[in-house]
C-alpha cells in the first residue's frame, strides 16, 4: 500500500474512532436524562459534541487531501 | 476580565465515567466546540494510581476493604476518593491562563485555601509539596493532581469535607508521604459538613482565581445554556 493511502486509512480509522466514543457518550447521555440526572446527561451530550467535532475534522482534512489532487471542472 | 465557564455538579459518579468524561470534554475544550468547563463531584470509595505511583510500596489495601482501583494518567502519586470529598475537575484551556503549569497548581491551591478561609480554616502550602495543609502540626486537607495535554487541563483538587481519613494512611501511603496525617474540614469545625454546604465558596473561590463566569448546567429540564457556534452553524442551514 502507498504511504498516501496508508495516510487516508489512519485519518478515517481515527474518525471511527471519534465517533465510536460520541456514540458511547450519546448512550450514557440518553439513560442519564431517562434517570431523570439532567446535569451527567448534558454533560456527556457535550463530551459527544467534542468527539463529532474530532471527527469531523479528520474527514475534512481528507476532503481537503482529496480536493487539492482532484481535477478541476472542464 | 471574566470568561464563560460552564459550571457542571454532577453529583456521586463512579471514577471511571468521571475519567471518560473529562477527556472527551477536555477534547469538547481544545476544538472550541464547548467554553471552558469545571466540574464538582463526589466519588464513590476508589484508590486511583498516578504516573508516579509504586504501588508496590503505597498500597497496602484490606482484601476485605469495599474499594476500587482505577489507574489514571495524572501527576502524582495515589490517593483516595469517596463520599464526603469534593473533588473539583477544571478542564481550562491554559493558553487563557499564562500557559504555565506550576502557575496552575498554585492557582488551584489558592482556591482551596479561599475555600478553606470561607469556613474560618487557614489552608496553607508547604514548600516543595503540592496541596493544601494546615499547620502546627501539619496535616493533609486537600490533594492537587493534574494532567495538561495541548494546553488544556483535566483533573484537579480533592478537598476532604467530611469523611474518615483512615484510608489514606492505612490503605495507602498517599501521595508517597509517609508518616504524614490526614483531616478533613469536618474535624477540623468540629461538626458534620456536607459536600453540598462546601460547594457554594469552591465555586467563589474558582471563579475568582480563574477569573470565570458560570453558567450552571440545569438541574432539570432549563431553559437551555449559551449560544455555542454550533447552535449558529444549525440555525443557518
Amino acid at each position: 500500500m502507498s504511504e498516501r493511502l496508508e495516510a487516508t486509512a489512519k485519518l478515517y480509522d481515527e474518525a471511527a474512532r471519534e465517533l465510536d466514543q460520541a456514540a458511547r457518550h450519546c448512550e450514557v447521555a440518553a439513560r442519564h436524562f431517562r434517570d431523570g440526572e439532567v446535569p451527567r446527561g448534558a454533560a456527556h451530550a457535550w463530551a459527544a459534541r467534542g468527539h463529532l467535532v474530532e471527527a469531523e475534522s479528520r474527514l475534512d482534512e481528507q476532503a481537503r487531501e482529496h480536493s487539492g489532487r482532484s481535477l478541476p471542472e472542464a | 476580565m471574566s470568561r464563560g465557564a460552564y459550571l457542571m455538579s454532577l453529583g456521586l459518579v463512579p471514577y471511571a465515567e468521571a475519567f471518560a468524561l473529562q477527556r472527551s470534554l477536555a477534547g469538547a475544550v481544545s476544538q472550541g466546540a464547548i467554553p471552558e468547563t469545571v466540574i464538582f463531584l463526589e466519588h464513590p470509595p476508589v484508590v486511583t494510581v498516578g504516573r508516579r505511583t509504586e504501588t508496590d510500596v503505597e498500597l497496602h489495601i484490606p482484601e476485605n476493604a469495599a474499594v476500587e482501583i482505577a489507574e489514571t494518567d495524572r501527576g502524582g502519586k495515589s490517593t483516595f476518593h469517596g463520599p464526603g470529598q469534593l473533588v473539583c475537575y477544571p478542564i481550562l484551556d491554559l493558553g487563557n491562563h499564562g500557559k504555565d503549569v506550576k502557575r496552575y497548581v498554585r492557582d488551584l491551591e489558592e482556591a482551596l485555601i479561599r475555600t478553606l478561609a470561607a469556613f474560618e480554616l487557614e489552608g496553607e502550602r508547604i514548600e516543595g509539596l503540592t496541596g493544601v495543609w494546615l499547620t502546627r502540626p501539619p496535616r493533609k486537607i486537600a490533594s492537587i493532581g493534574v494532567h495538561v495535554s495541548r494546553w488544556v487541563t483535566t483533573h484537579g483538587y480533592a478537598l476532604n469535607v467530611d469523611l474518615d481519613p483512615t484510608p489514606f494512611t492505612e490503605w495507602i501511603t498517599a501521595c508517597g508521604l509517609e508518616d504524614t496525617a490526614f483531616t478533613t474540614m469536618a474535624r477540623e469545625l468540629d461538626r458534620p459538613l456536607s459536600t453540598g454546604e462546601v460547594r457554594h465558596a469552591a465555586i467563589e473561590a474558582i471563579a475568582e482565581v480563574f477569573a470565570l463566569d458560570f453558567e450552571e448546567l440545569p438541574a432539570d429540564e432549563g431553559s437551555g445554556l449559551w449560544p455555542q457556534p454550533i447552535h449558529a452553524s444549525l440555525a443557518s442551514r
